[in-house]
């Protein structure tokens, strides 16, 4: 290795040079090297994302060894879930099972030598979600319009131990009950004799592989691959308003979003341009508290602000007539107007601008409040940008402070804390993670779309924010 | 003069309505806030009853209590090697993103997506990950099923690179032993020699190993093991891993502005004094960037004493002990599950809480200074 | 779908106009008082819509009573203090058994005792005594549990009858049972016969078997007491010999997802359990059993988790909440909750109810569990009031053994240090 000792004295000795053919390829293997290295650094920082959303679709994310091609991912089942939920009398999208329904099923065994064959014993079966509403108010049951043909079987193929065997049933709608949602359907064979494939990869396989079991063999495409999601959704709702809890959550989570970013952005503009610009006494004492402030953490304050929102900021709510403002979007809002950090953020900005133009508007006689609205605020637009998206990524993902704030009604959380609900809800007997991974992706993604259409805005805000240091 | 006395009353007003909305929400929802935090750590406050003066009372219950121990230990340890390790890893990918590429921004966005992801969505895919049938157990098993073809390519690479490093120098060119275009091509030519060797069955993954169950979470187990009050519990040192993965994207946004401020003429002449990359990096880039990694390090050190989110999520899947921080000890004191509120030990640690940030700012300050 | 929400919303809408419309027309002549009900979310809300649909509002609303049913999100004890000391708490609201002790001792309660002297619906005898005595404080009856549950070995029938081993019965010591898992493990490496969820919730039950009680008269804990060691023991010895499993090591937070996964024989559960199955397993052949007896004591223990209502002190409408309060429990209701299989409802003459006759699995199987709150040594799962700071350390000492990280000795020595400090020895 070269030391700076030996290389500072070397200078005025020629140094081996490159020609330039070999000086391009070396520039060309660096680039790739780098590459290479960005590449890995990807794996890092998007592979977790991409192995959760995968992993969402599967029946079980917690299996093991985890496996990179789930059956839902397979555009054969794809197909099969198509063609079944059209024969259930669904469409090929949202499968259902409704009158004139004719759906074909196979499946196919594999039989040691030495054993007989036997048809699979076929069940509709009643199944009562032991969860959510329909284990109080059970839906119809297909078990009791369905018809179940005759097992025949229909294929023999040799294979290397025994023999594949291949049954053929159909089931049908009576044509006297109604629509249902799902078809469930299990499969019962001796044991010994193991599945081999059928029309649709069974959710389950059962009894130490005696049985094959079916949420739904009429599923159709989207509920077949997003059943994960499904169940987000279909599984929490309000009995009392009847709403959508996970969409209410969104539309919470975007509504305070929003409403902060406007504040914020008003707010912080107009502090940010005092600080940085306009003489006043005591104004370094307030930047200084600021930055005091920016620097404690929201749990040394909470309490008192959790009393506040309690007495309805002094009382002041009750002359509208609310008691407390605990639990309500305006105490949320009140609460959380402006951050430290967006007037930290303008001020820096505005102290880059150049002064001339203010100091013209000046002469001119404009007074501060024209100067601000009409010559500094249509400059400000980059850093309002950046205060507003980082401003909104703050809101959407915060989570301390709802917790304390608002934590009922259940269709009135925000995002962040309804998905720590859904973490106790499907994590208090079992970690049920088809859900809880379905749940983590939906809401992270509003957030990424928004990055992605804003990234501009999100790396200056960062960079503003360090302007000074 | 009567006109400038105006213009300055003027100028004064206007600031003041400036500021008006925004210092009254500071000074209620932070001053004030402040204040009667310091006051409620001096009674016996439990949200119904009114509060009385209880003294020091609060200060000694706490310092009694093994868990705020605990919390304080976490707290300090968890800031402390977060905010190192953060650090390092932004600039290190910083440095690697500050080349000119094509592309390069599709990068960077990629590397920024854990930063703009909500706490509670990454802890949730961290818990999953890090369970004992998860994806991190099935990593490292993998990394012990394959370790001889991992060895055979690290081996490879490594005589590749010194045998294309003499072969250039032999040839008369300019090649230090870390030479990044030659060692594109070893890896290359490794990679395809272990896959040669791999096909012709010399090296193979070990067969019949035991799949790896480390408890990352739900363990008292420490490192180092058994280490006492001075060790890290494991899930503790999980949530490190997770949380300098989120945040060091951030940092590197800051470090590469600051990379770009720095100017070329300072490489060039480094350059023709004959410094190599490394000495570049330690002379010019490393002492340059001070005033951002300052910046970084308290950045850092506010973000991680604040910890909560992730105790709060993963919850009953580690012992609180193990992953108790002092903002969720607060927390926990001020709304314990089916207890009376303490809200004087919680209101006694968060002012500990609150003198921190204000401690590391000032030992770091001291620490650059003396640099 | 759109056409059912669009009719929905008609409905609303129309009823809004009818409620506006009422008001007007009846002007303050019908006063309406309305009582607020809480509870948890989860299959919860849906039982107490029911209820409130089918038993409570056909019976209160003709007096004058309107009924709004508000459930909170999961992290229920939070919401309820914080509510109750913003005074913003329902009138009526869920009491788990195992944070009951705070808030009854915080005056927040209401005694419920000259209420039920004046009911003519709801007495005091109509109850499980052993839950209501969970509920009781100095003599004063701070709530009506609602329903409850307790713990039976749940055991997988094809696992027993691969391995020819004969099932779990009535009749089972620590030991006749301890030896049928052990034969079902052998079947293979990755079979085992009981799934160690490593909580006092679970192994709690063992230790009450053999006399071991939680607090001694000064309100102490002994945990280095030989009854407890002998229960521990027992408990993680059999993760040492590999009988039992730490669910986490089959994939599984708890012991009835390690059933499901059909590598584990049994699993120590209550009827919490049954929903699970019939999304998760609908076809495994299950059976349940009492808990295994004690050898010394010959005696069964138990836990008993209860949930009851309770109504605020702080409330308005007292009387009228009490009225609620009858209908939610009244035997109608009970009958109800029972048959649809959703919880064990906690009125005594329930014991002899045809339901309990049903030959299924789960009818069977739910009256183990029913029995099993009046079978041996049976203790509500609280700890006076020190809730989770209890059970912490004892959880902690149960999972590193079962895990292999510390010896029974160190952990449970490690355990009582800290419960000396909780308990103020």
């Amino acid at each position: 290795m070269e030391t700076v000792a030996q290389t500072a004295p070397a200078a005025g000795r020629p140094r081996p040079v490159l020609d330039p053919a070999a000086a391009a390829r070396r520039r060309w293997a660096r680039a790739a090297l780098i590459y290479v290295l960005l590449l890995a650094f990807s794996l890092l920082f998007v592979g977790p994302f991409l192995f959760a959303i995968l992993s969402s679709l599967k029946d079980n994310p917690a299996e093991w060894p985890p496996r990179l091609d789930p059956p839902q991912l397979n555009p054969a089942n794809w197909r099969a879930a198509w063609r079944l939920g059209k024969a259930g009398g669904g469409s090929g999208l949202f499968g259902q099972f409704a009158p004139g329904a004719v759906v074909n099923f196979d499946v196919t065994y594999f039989v040691p030598e030495g054993r007989t064959p036997h048809p699979p014993e076929v069940t509709i079966s009643r199944r009562v979600p032991g969860a959510g509403i329909g284990a109080v108010v059970p839906d119809a049951f297909a078990a009791d319009y369905a018809i179940v043909s005759e097992v025949v079987e229909t294929a023999r193929k040799p294979a290397e131990g025994g023999v594949l065997v291949t049954y053929s049933f159909t089931i049908r709608h009576d044509g006297q009950g109604p629509a249902v949602d799902r078809l469930p359907l299990d499969l019962l064979v001796p044991i010994g004799q193991t599945f081999h494939s059928a029309t649709l990869a069974p959710n389950r396989i059962e009894r130490l592989g005696r049985v094959q079991s079916w949420n739904n063999i009429t599923p159709g495409l989207v509920p077949y691959v997003f059943h994960n999601y499904n169940r987000v959704f279909n599984e929490n709702y309000s009995r009392t308003t009847g709403k959508n809890l996970f969409l209410a959550w969104i539309r919470n989570s975007l509504f305070i979003a929003g409403v902060k970013v406007l504040t914020t952005v008003i707010i912080a503009s107009m502090s940010g341009y005092a600080l940085a610009r306009l003489r006043f006494p005591g104004r370094n004492a307030l930047f200084i508290f600021i930055l005091f402030s920016m620097m404690i953490p929201g749990q040394v304050t909470f309490i008192s602000n959790y009393l506040v929102l309690r007495d309805g900021v002094f009382g002041i709510s009750r002359l509208f007539g609310v008691d407390t403002l605990l639990n309500t979007f305006t105490g949320l809002i009140v609460s959380g107007l402006c951050g430290g950090s967006a007037v930290f953020i303008m001020k820096q900005f505005f102290e880059t601008l150049p002064r001339e133009l203010e100091e013209s508007a000046r002469i001119d006689g404009a007074g501060p409040l024209m100067t601000y609205s009409r010559i500094v605020l249509p400059l400000a637009r980059p850093a309002l940008g950046a205060v507003a998206i980082l401003t909104f990524q703050g809101a959407w993902n915060e989570f301390f402070w709802p917790l304390v704030a608002l934590t009922a009604p259940q269709d009135k959380l925000l995002l962040t804390v309804g998905l720590l609900n859904l973490r106790r809800a499907y994590g208090a007997v079992a970690l049920d993670w088809g859900p809880l991974l379905a749940a983590a992706i939906i809401s992270a993604l509003p957030i990424i779309i928004i990055f992605l259409i804003f990234q501009r805005y999100f790396v200056e805000g960062i960079s503003f924010s360090g302007i000074k240091g | 003069m009567p006109w400038r006395w105006n213009r300055h009353v003027q100028e004064a007003v206007a600031a003041y309505l400036f500021l008006l909305p925004f210092a009254l929400s500071l000074l209620i929802f932070f001053g004030y806030a402040f204040v009667r935090t310091v006051y409620f750590s001096f009674t016996d406050y439990n949200l119904f009853e009114s509060p009385s003066w209880v003294g020091l009372q609060n200060y000694l219950a706490i310092i009694q209590d093994n868990r705020f121990l605990l919390a304080l230990r976490n707290s300090i340890a968890f800031s402390v090697i977060v905010t190192l390790a953060q650090t390092a890893l932004a600039l290190v990918l910083a440095v690697v993103m500050n080349n000119r590429l094509r592309g390069i921004t599709v990068f960077r966005t990629a590397y920024y997506l854990p930063s703009v992801t909500s706490s509670v969505v990454i802890t949730l895919m961290f818990i999953w990950m890090f369970q004992r049938t998860g994806v991190m157990n099935y990593l490292i098993t993998a990394a012990i099923v394959y370790r001889p073809v991992i060895l055979t390519f690290l081996g490879l690479t490594l005589a590749a690179q010194v045998l294309q490093v003499l072969w250039e120098r032999w040839r008369g060119r300019p090649a230090g032993w870390f030479e990044a275009s030659l060692l594109f091509v070893s890896l290359v030519l490794a990679a395809a020699g272990t896959g040669a060797l791999w096909v012709a069955g010399v090296t193979e993954p070990v067969a019949g190993v035991e799949p790896v169950r480390i408890v990352w979470l739900n363990t008292r187990r420490t490192i180092p093991e058994g280490g006492g009050w001075w060790s890290i519990p494991l899930p503790l040192a999980a949530i490190m891993m997770l949380n300098t993965w989120t945040t060091a994207p951030t940092f590197m946004l800051l470090y590469l502005a600051g990379l770009q401020d720095i100017p070329k003429e300072l490489y060039e002449a480094a350059e023709v004094d004959g410094a190599n990359r490394w000495q570049r990096f330690r002379y010019i880039t490393v002492p340059m960037l001070r005033p951002v990694t300052f910046l970084v390090m308290t950045l850092g050190l506010i973000g991680t004493l604040q910890m909560f989110d992730q105790v709060a999520v993963i919850g009953s899947a580690a012992p609180l002990e193990s992953v108790i921080t002092l903002a969720y000890y607060i927390y926990h004191n001020a709304f314990p599950a089916g207890a009376m509120p303490r809200i004087g030990m919680a209101s006694a640690a968060a002012v500990v809480l609150g003198l921190l940030p204000l401690i590391a700012v000032l030992i770091q300050r001291r620490v650059v200074e003396r640099k | 779908m759109r056409s059912a929400r669009g009719w929905r919303l008609a409905g609303i809408r129309s009823a809004l106009a009818a409620i506006v419309i009422a008001c007007l027309a009846t002007g303050p002549a019908l006063a309406q008082t309305t009582v607020r009900v809480s509870g948890w979310g989860g299959t919860d809300v849906a039982i107490v819509e029911e209820l409130l649909a089918r038993f409570v509002r056909p019976v209160v609303e003709p007096q004058g009573i309107e009924v709004v049913y508000e459930p909170i999100a999961d992290d229920f004890p939070t919401y309820l203090f914080n509510a109750l000391s913003a005074g913003t708490a329902p009138d009526l609201f869920y009491v788990d058994i195992f944070w009951a002790e705070s808030l009854m001792r915080a005056g927040q309660l209401e005694p419920l005792n000259d209420y039920l002297a004046d009911s003519s619906v709801l007495s005091a005898d109509d109850i499980i005594p052993e839950l209501l005595d969970a509920f009781s404080l100095d003599g004063k009856i701070y709530g009506i549990p609602k329903d409850f549950n307790t713990l039976a070995l749940f055991f997988n029938k094809d696992l027993f009858d691969l391995a020819g081993v004969p099932y779990p019965d009535e009749n089972d010591d620590w030991n006749t049972l301890a030896d049928k898992l052990r034969r079902v493990s052998a079947l293979g490496p990755d079979i085992y016969g009981l799934a160690l969820q490593p909580e006092f919730a679970r192994m709690g039950a063992l230790a009450f078997a053999t006399g071991w009680e939680p607090f001694d008269e000064q309100g102490h804990t002994n945990l280095l007491d030989p009854r407890f060691v002998e229960a521990f023991s027992w408990y993680t010895g059999l993760a040492a010999d590999g009988t039992g499993v730490h669910p986490e090591d089959v994939g599984q937070g708890w012991g009835g997802g390690a059933l499901v996964t059909e590598q584990v024989a049994a699993a120590i559960e209550g009827a919490w359990l049954l929903g699970f199955l019939r999304d998760a397993a609908p076809n495994l052949p299950y059976g349940a059993v009492p808990l295994p007896r004690h050898p010394g004591t010959g005696q069964r223990g138990n836990l008993i988790f209860t949930v009851a209502w309770s109504m605020n002190s702080a409330s308005q409408v007292k009387d009228e909440a009490f009225q609620v309060l009858e209908a939610l429990t009244s035997p109608e209701a009970q009958q109800w909750v029972l048959e649809r299989g959703l919880a064990l409802p906690s009125r005594a003459e329930l014991a002899d109810n045809p339901y309990f006759q049903q030959p299924t699995p789960e009818a069977q199987a739910n009256r183990i569990v029913f029995l099993g709150a009046s079978d041996g040594f049976v203790r509500p799962f609280k700890f006076l009031d020190y809730g989770g700071s209890w059970l912490d350390p004892i959880n902690a000492a149960i999972n590193s053994v079962i895990l292999g990280e510390q010896d029974a000795e160190t952990a449970l020595a490690a355990a009582q240090e800290q419960l000396d400090l909780l308990t103020g020895r």
